[in-house]
């Protein structure tokens, strides 16, 4: 009688979580599943909006991807890629981490500063863009304001071909520094004071405590911090589409933005498409490998 | 060690506090350098924004937002208590599934929603739109409410359970009223992803739908270059922004990592 209702009791709370959970993965699967589906299928394609009958031309599958081992214009944007990536994570990974240590005390104002310093990540994207617009726009900017005053001849950085990429990774490195910040503040904070109080206790210098108790111990937070910066800056867009469009040239195109510049600008959708699933897939190996590292999705109860 | 960290707090937040400035400034005084300090502000930039489109774009923008917050929370919650209760099974893959939907690139959603937005007539909608922002808040609100329900102990709705309270009760009198707090850091979160949204807007929208991000652009490109009101115009999009976060900069970067790390 009991194991009977316990039985029906169970089958009512499978029932009731099945239909919490059906609408929401129903959905994800119709947002998310079908669409990254229907990409693949158009990477198949010679897809041109300017020529429909291209929609459902399977002719052809592996065009497109032939086609990417021969663009030279693709090959120099994911060179410009790694570039961008490997200086903005770097930078934001050192400004960041020193930061927080610098901001790492007990005190009023510090505390207030740290809240101060997070405004660059929470603001919008595309205000971030129009500030560092406003900056490199020499007619206007208070920085080319100040070179002119001492006598240097700057011209205007996002045309340059020597700084436009470097004034990308500027605008990047400042609009991102507080999140490696605010993950390596977050960790610090879980610092056992003992083990600090032992060093200290066996008369380890600032210094030393540093690099062999703290540094130790946020090393994980940073690889993981570094992480999302690294799979967020393959996303890139905002800035390089109001500061350099791509240009000059092609100097700051990353491989995300020609995708864009193919599909919208000159209506290839079908090559657009298989530059995307490769970049989707580069998206999806570092994810599984932030699952790996954090291992995260394993609860501990 | 503090005057070090206030120079540094001042020089890495003047380039956003020089464009809040220019917003108040005229024409001939943003061209003017050195700038003076105490300059005539004018409420000028503004007032031509209210009697422009950015009028209609900045209630677009309201819209969809909160449609697309709405939408998340409804569909999302329950799922999140649901999988917060339910045994682990399939958890795994599931989990890899939301988190590749977060860091997926936007151009991976944009081309397929493009091509079946023409069809559905829902291209340069606000439907269209919050449409596309599910794809990244519904696991936003999954993956932030569930480690929430986490916390709450399974007595509380056994309990009402026992008094013979249905499931459906037990979640939405028990377990609901006490989800207050992480439920608003959620909306918020959710609100902010779809009110910073740039690349979905500029290509999903045209004149109807568009968004107060993309009109703002728009005065950089077609109206000739209106400095004043383009300030005035960022500035009027970071605004909630700005409030919003710090009320929920706790929140902060367990959002930003979908949920990874609890901050």
């Amino acid at each position: 009688m009991i194991a009977e209702r316990t039985a029906g009791f169970a089958r009512q709370q499978h029932r009731f979580f099945v239909f919490c959970v059906a609408p929401a993965l129903a959905v994800l699967a119709i947002v998310t599943l079908l669409p990254s589906l229907y990409l693949l299928v158009t990477s198949f394609t010679p897809l041109s909006l300017t020529r429909p009958e291209t929609l459902w031309d399977f002719s052809q599958p592996l065009e497109n991807y032939r086609q990417l081992q021969a663009d030279e214009r693709l090959h120099n944007s994911v060179w410009v890629q790694v570039k961008l990536s490997f200086w903005t994570v770097l930078l934001q990974l050192l400004i960041g981490l020193g930061l927080a240590l610098l901001l790492n005390v007990k005190s009023r104002l510090l505390e207030a500063l740290r809240t101060v310093f997070l405004i660059p990540m929470v603001l919008p994207p595309i205000v971030v863009a129009i500030i560092w617009k406003v900056i490199y726009t020499p007619d206007i900017s208070p920085m080319h304001g100040i070179f002119k005053a001492i006598g240097w001849n700057v011209p205007s950085l996002i045309t340059d071909p020597d700084w436009a990429l470097t004034a990308i990774i500027i605008a990047d490195t400042w609009e991102w520094f507080p999140f490696t910040m605010l993950m390596v503040l977050a960790a610090l904070q879980m610092l056992p004071q003992e083990l600090l109080d032992a060093a200290k206790v066996d008369g380890a210098s600032p210094w030393q405590v540093t690099r062999h108790v703290t540094l130790p111990f946020i090393q994980g937070v940073l690889l993981v911090a570094g992480l999302f910066r690294l799979i967020d800056s393959i996303k890139a867009f905002p800035l390089i589409y109001i500061l350099t469009d791509g240009g000059p040239g092609s100097l700051t195109e990353v491989t995300n933005y020609y995708s864009f510049l193919q599909a919208f600008n000159f209506s290839y959708l079908g090559f657009s498409s298989a530059i995307t699933v490769a970049l989707l897939a580069a998206t999806l190996l570092l994810s599984w490998l932030i699952v790996r590292v954090v291992g995260w999705g394993v609860r501990v109860d | 060690m503090t005057a070090l960290a206030v120079v540094l707090a001042v020089l890495a937040l003047s380039p956003f506090l020089w464009l809040l400035l220019m917003s108040f400034k005229t024409n001939a005084e943003i061209f003017r350098f050195p700038p003076r300090l105490l300059f005539d502000a004018t409420l000028a930039n503004y007032a031509a924004l209210w009697t422009s489109e950015f009028r209609n774009s900045f209630a677009n923008s309201l819209v969809v937002s909160t449609a697309s917050t709405a939408l998340s929370l409804l569909v999302g919650v329950p799922a999140a208590y649901a999988l917060s209760r339910w045994t682990r099974r399939g958890s795994g893959a599931i989990t890899l599934w939301i988190l590749a939907s977060r860091m997926a690139p936007p151009i991976a959603f944009t081309i397929p929603y493009f091509l079946v937005y023409r069809h559905l007539e829902l291209l340069d909608t606000l439907t269209g739109l919050a449409i596309i922002y599910l794809t990244t808040n519904l696991s936003l609100v999954i993956w932030m409410m569930r480690p929430f329900y986490d916390q709450l102990p399974r007595s509380l709705e056994e309990a009402a359970w026992i008094d013979g309270a249905t499931m459906w009760q037990g979640f939405t009198r028990i377990i609901l009223p006490l989800s207050g707090p992480g439920l608003a850091a959620t909306a918020i979160l959710c609100f902010l992803f779809a009110w910073n949204d740039f690349f979905f807007a500029l290509i999903l929208t045209r004149t109807e739908a568009m968004t107060a991000p993309v009109a703002v652009v728009n005065f950089m490109n077609y109206e000739g270059w209106e400095w004043g009101r383009i300030a005035a115009g960022g500035t009027m999009i970071m605004l909630p922004v700005l409030v919003f976060s710090f009320i929920v900069r706790r929140y902060l970067v367990s959002g930003l990592t979908g949920g990874a790390i609890k901050g």
